[in-house]
């Protein structure tokens, strides 16, 4: 076993070098889903008919599609468009469009909670459509979504694995090939294992973090 | 001075605002009674904008509500204080008493938050500056919401049933403030329950009935023998309501 350890270790630098890939990914997919899925939870809210049907179609399309067929259709699909891309940034769009048609609905739960009045009031009050949406809305929506954002957005880093299949070599990638070039599949897994869930843990810490920032005020019960 | 021709107020086929006419002069303390459903609080989402009106005009100052550059004047001129204090749950006292004057009006920071706490100390709210709402009573809520309404220095206070959610010690907290207001000058619009409060500090009662206004006297008038009280259906409100 000790040995077996080991002589896993000059492959070590290799596998971190896929970890700080999925880390990379992980950031940018995380940031652009929470962006995207704001977009469209403020659409699927907004007044125009024709916004919310966009909505709703987006967020059904990526919700009910596997991951990893929306990948491969991005990755074949986007040259055949004449848009070149490398895979990483193609993994990462896929990874955010999805992810964002899952925050998007958290998000959307966490509008519809808030309190008509307190909207009506930042209107009388004369702020615009935006200070409300920026300043009232989405603060409100988000200290109800960010704790079931976190659990979508620890999908998400999950699923980034999945990237090794358009030649991304991140975490899994790299870990695919030392076990085949290692035969040590059960080491190389068990490396595997304690990075992620590093890495989910670090992501659902700081999304406990942000809750508390949020609900800052709150009854505990709440908060 | 706030004038309202003829309006009218549908929702669907319910005709809840019909034909209503009333003005207020600067300086005015004009009280809304009547029922509940009577249309009272519609009146008042009508002047700030929160309704469209399904007929008729209203003007603040000359600015007409239906228009977006009207309604943007008019909202500036007045201020509401609403039932349930719809404060905003995620700023502190202070932060909700000047989100508007630094946004709206363009204030500097500083001197929003020294206003506003001058205000809160005038409703004796000094030590809650940097509570969140969620940590306030009711009582306490609603003077913040009567700090924020004065922070946009409004012509016009429009208040609506500031004290229906509040039990009657924090309603009296309430109330004493809005006295003063009204000895200071303060034009209001009053829409309330609280029938000896508006006889002490209104110059005119309106009374509201099913969508009309049958009613527009001044407050002695209304509560006389000969003026109001000769109306049989304010009779019986005035009866019903100093009764409970």
């Amino acid at each position: 076993m000790i040995r077996s350890w080991n002589a896993l270790e000059p492959h070590l630098g290799f596998l971190l070098e896929g970890f700080a890939l999925t880390v990379a990914a992980c950031v940018l997919a995380v940031a652009g889903a929470v962006v995207l899925g704001a977009l469209i939870a403020s659409l699927r809210t907004a007044r125009s008919r024709a916004a919310r049907a966009v909505a709703a179609v987006y967020c059904d399309l990526f919700r009910n599609v596997p991951f990893i067929v929306q990948l491969f259709f991005f990755f074949y699909g986007l040259p055949e468009l004449g848009i070149y891309i490398g895979a990483f940034e193609t993994g990462v769009l896929a990874m955010s469009i999805a992810g964002g048609a899952f925050v998007a609905d958290v998000i959307r739960a966490g509008i519809l909670s808030i309190e008509q009045g307190v909207i009506e009031a930042a209107r009388v009050f004369g702020l615009g459509r935006w200070q409300i949406f920026s300043r009232i809305v989405m603060p409100n929506a988000l200290r109800v979504s960010v704790r079931p954002m976190g659990s979508v957005l620890i999908n998400l880093v999950l699923t980034s694995s999945i990237l090794s299949t358009i030649t991304v070599n991140e975490l899994t990638g790299t870990a695919k090939i030392v076990a085949a070039t290692t035969f040590m599949p059960f080491e190389v897994y068990a490396v595997l294992l304690v990075l992620y869930a590093a890495l989910t843990y670090a992501l659902s810490l700081a999304v406990a973090g942000v809750h508390r920032r949020l609900n800052r005020g709150m009854p505990e019960a709440v908060a | 001075m706030i004038e309202i021709n003829n309006v009218e107020k549908r929702f669907g086929s319910a005709e809840v605002l019909k034909r209503i006419n009333l003005k207020v002069e600067p300086g005015e303390v004009v009280t809304i009674l009547g029922s509940s459903g009577s249309g009272k609080s519609t009146l008042i989402r009508c002047i700030n904008g929160l309704e469209t009106l399904s007929g008729g005009a209203i003007r603040v100052d000359g600015n007409d509500v239906s228009t977006a550059a009207g309604l943007a004047a008019a909202r500036r001129r007045s201020a509401t204080v609403f039932q349930l204090f719809n404060l905003y749950p995620h700023m502190t006292v202070l932060q909700n008493v000047t989100l508007a004057p630094i946004h709206v009006l363009g204030q500097p920071r500083a001197e929003a938050e020294t206003r506003a706490r001058a205000l809160l100390d005038l409703v004796g709210l000094t030590a809650q500056a940097d509570a969140y709402p969620q940590r306030l009573s009711g009582g306490q809520r609603q003077r913040v919401g009567i700090c924020r309404a004065l922070a946009m220095q409004p012509r016009y206070l429009l208040l609506d049933e500031v004290t229906s959610a509040l039990d009657p010690e924090m309603t009296g907290e309430v109330l004493d403030i809005l006295a003063r207001l009204a000895a200071e000058g303060t034009t209001m619009v009053f829409v309330t329950h609280e029938i000896e409060f508006a006889r002490r500090i209104s110059d005119r009662i309106v009374f509201l009935e099913a969508g009309e206004l049958i009613v527009d006297m001044p407050a002695e008038a209304f509560f006389s023998e000969e003026g109001g009280l000769a109306v049989p259906r304010i009779r019986k409100f005035l009866s019903k309501m100093t009764k409970d």
